[in-house]
């Protein structure tokens, strides 16, 4: 299938950010999301899936993942960050979208209230639908709950598969901060997420932040994460 | 004699009926003038509302008939209100020759007299675009295969343009259709036009809020007709569709094409065309392509957000010609009619979906059919995840994110204070042990909403109540359903107390 436009706005899939390098906890609510998610991605499940949860739950994370997964299956996809497109003309940024297999949007709240946008969504929405085509939307608040004013659109967003994704415990944070170490090839020790969970900030982002962060100090200095080297590259 | 009886029989009416109801049947109904004095004979604009009223309303009126006067009018009829404008003496159950509406519109009467049958072929000129085009509708696997025959480049992209099939949705039929009392007149209209496209209701117009029913009524008219004859040329698309394929002819300088592509369909199905507002490019278009099909005895059906004349941004002239046909609302479906669309799309997707499962989602989720539908989605995605059957447990659990949040934006305190204001009484009468009637019907209102809306167990809400047993707060709710049956008032009360309390 042609892929109009794909990642024509320079916006482009995040290497990192892969299924398998999302911690969901075994049985939680979020492992049923990532499978979920994950049988879009394949082609196979819903048509349409509307992802929520506060900043930094992994939205973006499971956006991106979905959209390799895609990809890599060989369909026309595209992710699309709504926060950073919404100063465009909505018609010529979505005009052929829905021709693709696969649609990624991100940010949906930032479109929210901007009738434009909403009606631009909403016939986007009735045509990748009638096309066969598959979306994957992704928001900080419930469809119920944000702030869409168009009801064409906002009912049409309660219509799919809602999931939540729910904020990690600490303990369930200092296991995702392993996970993601151990997929970059880093050993990161018990004591030792648990000595940085103790002192950094603990959303998610800011805690992938420092660990890339260490992973760099790592390589360059030929190091082992050892609460002393963290402490230093750190600077706790 | 029969003219004053009917009379107080109307005002009657009016009391007891819903405005909406009252004023789609019994409002249009006509006196006979010339009917003897012991027939009290009504006319209705139609047959649709001929037979609505005969059925719905016929042994009420006869009821208040007796009520109201001693003998002298010994039977009541309703028939049609003929198109002249002349009585005509014809029992009520009797066809009449013609139905009504549009009366006398020049140059359409015979296309409504006389409603002509979905043709088994309709030839066109071969190798023209409309031939092909044609065809394309009839065969939507080779409309979606992409290969085009046609020649200039301009015809082939247009033909791209209008090439989509027929776009009915094959689950969208009568029989998936869960009938309530919300949408039992747009469910009606729809198999009669099924039945009798082309007809006296030409076109069908059908609106209502969002995710009721409108395009799965709509669609299943058109699957209807094409299960009558598969060479029937339904089209089913979006307003916007209509607009794009028109802007694209335009552009390509072949709006002729786009012309005889439209006019040509035995039916045409316009969804959502509150969005025509404001492109009057598309409405002159549109409104050439109306007269068209309505000349040619083709059907129409159309859905809207809201009522004709209430769309802003809309020609005149299309508004009313929008009205020219039958124009029905859907509502929001009530509790039991929530709970059958839940256990028929259990059904569906072949999952078990006990009762109380049902009820339990129903209650909670109330605005529209597209919601509850995502909530039972959410369901059965988690029994099958947990590898659970599906209980109430469950659906709380599976609900939880969404049930908390409406347990949070409705709480108690926040229906008391609603419920206050509405009838305009301090929320320290409402917890008072006065029992006034001023006082005492808000109070049961707001508790009846209280079991309705929260998850508090009727204890907790007699207590919320000034400390009230929990059997006052079981003979409030049961004293407001009942209330809600025989008076339209405290109908019309709750339900904009709801709105407001839920939306």
């Amino acid at each position: 299938m042609a892929n109009p436009q794909q990642l024509s706005l320079g916006v482009s899939l995040n290497d990192d950010a892969t299924f398998d390098n999302f911690y969901a906890p075994e049985g939680s609510s979020n492992a049923a999301t990532l499978e979920l998610l994950k049988a879009q991605a394949e082609g196979r499940g819903e048509w349409f899936i509307y992802v929520w949860g506060r900043s930094g739950v992994g939205l973006t994370h499971l956006l991106q993942a979905a959209g390799h997964r895609a990809q890599d299956a060989g369909q026309a996809i595209q992710y699309l960050p709504l926060r950073e497109v919404v100063g465009f003309a909505p018609e010529a940024l979505l005009e052929g979208l829905d021709q693709l297999d696969y649609l990624c949007l991100d940010g949906l709240e930032a479109i929210a209230g901007k009738p434009d946008w909403e009606e631009a969504l909403f016939h986007l929405f009735n045509r990748m639908r009638d096309a066969g085509g598959r979306l994957l939307a992704a928001a900080v608040q419930g469809p119920r709950e944000l702030p869409i004013e168009l009801p064409d659109l906002h009912s049409r967003l309660q219509w799919g598969m809602t999931c939540q994704v729910h904020p990690l415990s600490d303990d369930e944070k200092q296991l995702a901060l392993r996970h993601r170490a151990r997929a970059r090839g880093l050993e990161l020790n018990e004591e030792v997420a648990h000595y940085i969970l103790q002192r950094v900030p603990r959303d998610m982002n800011e805690l992938f932040c420092y660990l890339q962060r260490l992973d760099h100090a790592s390589l360059a200095e030929q190091r082992k994460l050892t609460i002393p080297f963290v402490k230093k590259v750190l600077s706790l | 004699m029969p003219e004053s009886v009917w009379k107080l029989c109307a005002s009657s009416l009016q009391d007891e009926l819903p405005s909406q109801q009252f004023n789609t049947w019994i409002r249009p109904l006509q006196i006979d003038a010339e009917s003897d004095p012991g027939l009290l004979r009504l006319l209705a604009p139609n047959r649709f509302v001929c037979d609505w009223v005969n059925e719905k309303f016929l042994h009420r009126i006869r009821e208040l008939v007796s009520d109201f006067q001693s003998g002298q009018v010994q039977s009541v009829e309703v028939g049609i209100r003929p198109r002249s404008g002349m009585a005509a003496r014809r029992p009520a159950n009797q066809p009449p020759a013609s139905q009504g509406y549009p009366q006398g519109q020049p140059g359409t009467g015979a296309a409504f007299s006389n409603p002509r049958p979905i043709k088994e072929e309709r030839p066109s000129p071969p190798g023209s675009a409309s031939s092909r085009m044609g065809s394309s509708a009839l065969a939507p696997e080779s409309a979606s295969s992409g290969d085009l025959l046609g020649n200039s480049s301009a015809q082939v992209e247009v033909e791209g343009a209008l090439k989509h099939k027929n776009n009915l949705n094959r689950s969208f039929n009568f029989t998936s259709f869960v009938e309530g009392k919300s949408n039992q007149l747009g469910l009606a209209a729809a198999r009669q036009v099924a039945e009798n496209p082309g007809g006296s209701y030409n076109p069908l117009f059908i609106y209502g809020g969002v995710g009721l029913g409108k395009t799965h009524l709509m669609q299943a008219v058109g699957n209807a007709l094409v299960d009558k004859n598969p060479n029937a040329k339904v089209i089913y698309l979006h307003s916007e569709r209509f607009v794009a394929d028109m802007v694209k002819a335009l552009q390509l300088n072949a709006i002729n094409d786009f012309k005889r592509y439209y006019r040509s369909v035995d039916a045409l199905l316009i969804d959502d065309i509150q969005f025509f507002a404001g492109k009057e490019r598309s409405q002159e278009e549109f409104f050439h392509t109306f007269n068209s099909l309505l000349e040619g005895g083709q059907q129409i059906i159309l859905t809207c957000d809201r009522y004709p004349k209430e769309i802003n941004g809309l020609e005149e002239r299309l508004k009313s010609r929008f009205g020219w046909g039958l124009t029905v609302a859907v509502e929001p479906p009530e509790l039991e009619t929530r709970v059958a669309i839940l256990m028929k799309k259990a059904d569906q997707v072949g999952v078990e979906l006990p009762h109380e499962a049902a009820f339990f989602i129903a209650q909670r989720i109330r605005s529209n059919v597209r919601e509850l539908e995502g909530a039972l989605k959410r369901v059965v995605a988690n029994a099958q995840f947990t590898g659970r059957s599906i209980d109430v447990d469950l659906v709380r659990e599976a609900l939880k994110d969404l049930l908390a949040l409406q347990d949070k934006q409705v709480g108690i305190d926040n229906i008391q204070r609603v419920v206050g204001e509405y009838y305009k009484i301090k929320l320290n009468d409402l917890l008072s042990k006065r029992r006034s009637r001023s006082v005492a019907r808000p109070r049961q209102v707001a508790m009846a909403l209280a079991k309705e809306l929260t998850n508090h167990s009727l204890p907790e809400i007699g207590e919320a109540f000034g400390g009230r047993d929990h059997t006052t707060v079981l003979h409030a709710c049961r004293k407001i359903k009942q209330m809600q049956e025989e008076d339209a008032d405290i109908r019309e009360d709750m339900k904009n107390l709801l709105r407001s309390l839920t939306t």
